[in-house]
């Protein structure tokens, strides 16, 4: 009969020897981690002066689309400087393998075939290995010797549905789903030491573990990895459209300028 | 004056870069021979009082600095141009060209050495060539707003006052908040021969600077005001002179209130020289 009191006694054995060394192992893991990829993270590389170019030129119609609205431009100088950029947008002047040639259409960059951006994505690939190797590690060591006794009863209650993947290795078909295994444990710290690394060693740190199930290698791909294969055709486009935006949207500073100084000194 | 408050002032000067060349080679001094361990911003110290020194022409100094610096950091392309800089002050001009051209090699988007090396250019006369690197510059190196000046100034001495204002709409772009920059705007129209427009860049430095000023007919125009409102008396003076407007080059209509702009300027001029320091 199933007592609705939990009333399964623990060693305290088990405490001391396996609730706290598992932690312990966790906590330690983490932070060599953290040092590790510290260790392993190179400088980012220099860019050839080409490339520096084509990456500032977008800054380039930023800073003139900021003040736009209220530009201390005058409008030849304004639109003289709009035009030539649009002009260098359109015939791709600032991209850094020049403009296209004409008769291939620009593909945008493979990331296999362009090397700067296949180191981008061979450290980012280093990281994630150091990130998951000792994750599995610690996952073969606790099934190995930690297996089949319960370690913890959690405070919080769960549906049965749980109790195949929180209690492995101790079927029994009556025991309350809240008495959990070793395995679990590894998974509640695998989760929750993140706090405690904030603590630690700061926020930024790579210590965290549950951020790497979150980004895979291949969602570098994707083309929003920092500095990496960003396809500068298309944003020079788009860059020229916001251009435009921002012609429509152009007013001088010194339109009006004579009234305003006059009302100031009450001459009008 | 102590080490510390020695140290604080070259801080403040090194913060907000002031070229005070002769009181912080006299003050860096102090504090080099005092042999007192600054800690970390020795290095930047060290960096400020070399350039102090060939400023001033102690090289002796200068090399002392650099020397304790290249120990310390020896590929730093920091020193390197730090190294150029004392070059300059003996060595020919096309041997420190040379060496900028190698520290360039080694490393092409070293913008330090690409910036001394246009103005070795400029400096032996080589205007030309110094305007071509110096555009190749600012196309990489969009937003030096100095290089823009610097631009801006090369053209105006060669009187391509069209190509000057160019580079000076770069520059304002910018900095918009920097009135000088305006200024330098409406000064080289003026020279230009483009009245209109700069008329009316001088209303916009005195609507810039006085913007937050509640009554400003109260007090004497000051500072950057006096030189916008004299670009503003002489400009109408000028407009009004000539009723056969000779246009403007830059298509900037004319203010309506001509009249009423010049009585205002000739009242803030006036104004500003009746205190007194003036000179009635």
């Amino acid at each position: 009969m199933v007592d609705s009191v939990p009333s399964l006694y623990l060693d305290p054995q088990i405490r001391d020897w396996v609730l706290f060394p598992i932690t312990l192992v966790m906590i330690l893991v983490g932070i060599l981690r953290h040092y590790v990829v510290q260790l392993l993270h190179s400088p980012p590389k220099r860019l050839p002066r080409a490339a520096l170019r084509e990456q500032r030129a977008l800054a380039r119609s930023h800073i003139l689309r900021a003040t736009s609205s209220n530009s201390p431009l005058p409008p030849t100088f304004y639109t003289s400087i709009s035009s030539h950029l649009s002009l260098a947008f359109t015939t791709g002047t600032y991209l850094k393998d020049g403009p296209p040639t004409g008769d291939a259409p620009s593909a945008p960059p493979n990331p296999i075939t362009d090397p700067a951006a296949m180191d981008g994505m061979m450290a980012g690939m280093k990281t994630q290995m150091v990130m998951m190797v000792p994750q599995m590690i610690i996952m073969g060591w606790i099934n190995f010797f930690f297996q089949g006794f319960v370690l913890i009863k959690l405070p919080f209650p769960l549906t049965l549905g749980f109790k195949s993947m929180l209690q492995r290795g101790i079927e029994t078909p009556d025991m309350d789903v809240r008495w959990v295994s070793s395995l679990s444990w590894y998974f509640l710290n695998f989760f929750g030491l993140n706090g405690l690394y904030r603590l630690i060693l700061g926020n930024d740190n790579s210590a965290d573990s549950s951020r790497d199930m979150i980004s895979s290698p291949f969602a570098n791909m994707g083309g929003a990895a920092p500095g990496q294969p960003q396809d500068f055709v298309k944003l020079f486009k788009a860059e020229r459209d916001n251009l435009a935006f921002a012609e429509g949207l152009y007013s001088w500073v010194g339109t009006d300028v004579e009234n305003r100084v006059l009302r100031r000194y009450g001459k009008i | 004056m102590s080490i510390s408050s020695a140290l604080e002032q070259l801080a403040s000067y090194r913060a907000r870069n002031t070229r005070a060349s002769q009181d912080t080679f006299k003050k860096g001094c102090a504090v080099l021979k005092s042999k007192v361990s600054i800690g970390d911003d020795g290095w930047a110290f060290l960096e400020q009082l070399a350039l102090a020194s060939i400023d001033v022409g102690r090289l002796d100094i200068a090399d002392e600095c650099l020397r304790q610096l290249f120990n310390k950091f020896p590929n730093s392309p920091r020193v390197a141009v730090l190294s150029g800089i004392r070059r300059e002050a003996t060595d020919p001009p096309e041997q420190v060209l040379k060496y900028y051209d190698d520290l360039l090699k080694m490393d092409d988007t070293n913008a330090a050495a690409w910036k001394r090396r246009i103005s070795i250019l400029r400096r032996i006369g080589k205007i030309e060539k110094a305007v071509q690197e110096l555009a190749q510059f600012l196309d990489t190196f969009y937003t030096d707003a100095d290089g823009w000046l610097e631009l801006a100034d090369i053209y105006s001495s060669c009187n391509q006052y069209t190509h000057a204002l160019e580079a000076l709409s770069h520059a304002l772009a910018l900095s918009p908040q920097n009135p000088f920059t305006v200024l330098q705007f409406a000064e080289t129209a003026y020279t230009s021969g483009d009245l209109p427009l700069a008329l009316k860049m001088f209303l916009v430095v005195i609507d810039m600077s006085e913007s937050d000023i509640q009554a400003p007919q109260d007090n004497p125009p000051s500072g950057i005001c006096v030189r916008a409102w004299w670009g503003i008396k002489l400009c109408s003076r000028r407009l009004m002179e000539s009723r056969s407007h000779p246009g403007s080059a830059s298509d900037t209509r004319l203010p309506k209130n001509l009249n009423l702009i010049d009585e205002l300027a000739t009242e803030r001029v006036l104004t500003a020289y009746s205190g007194e320091q003036g000179t009635q």
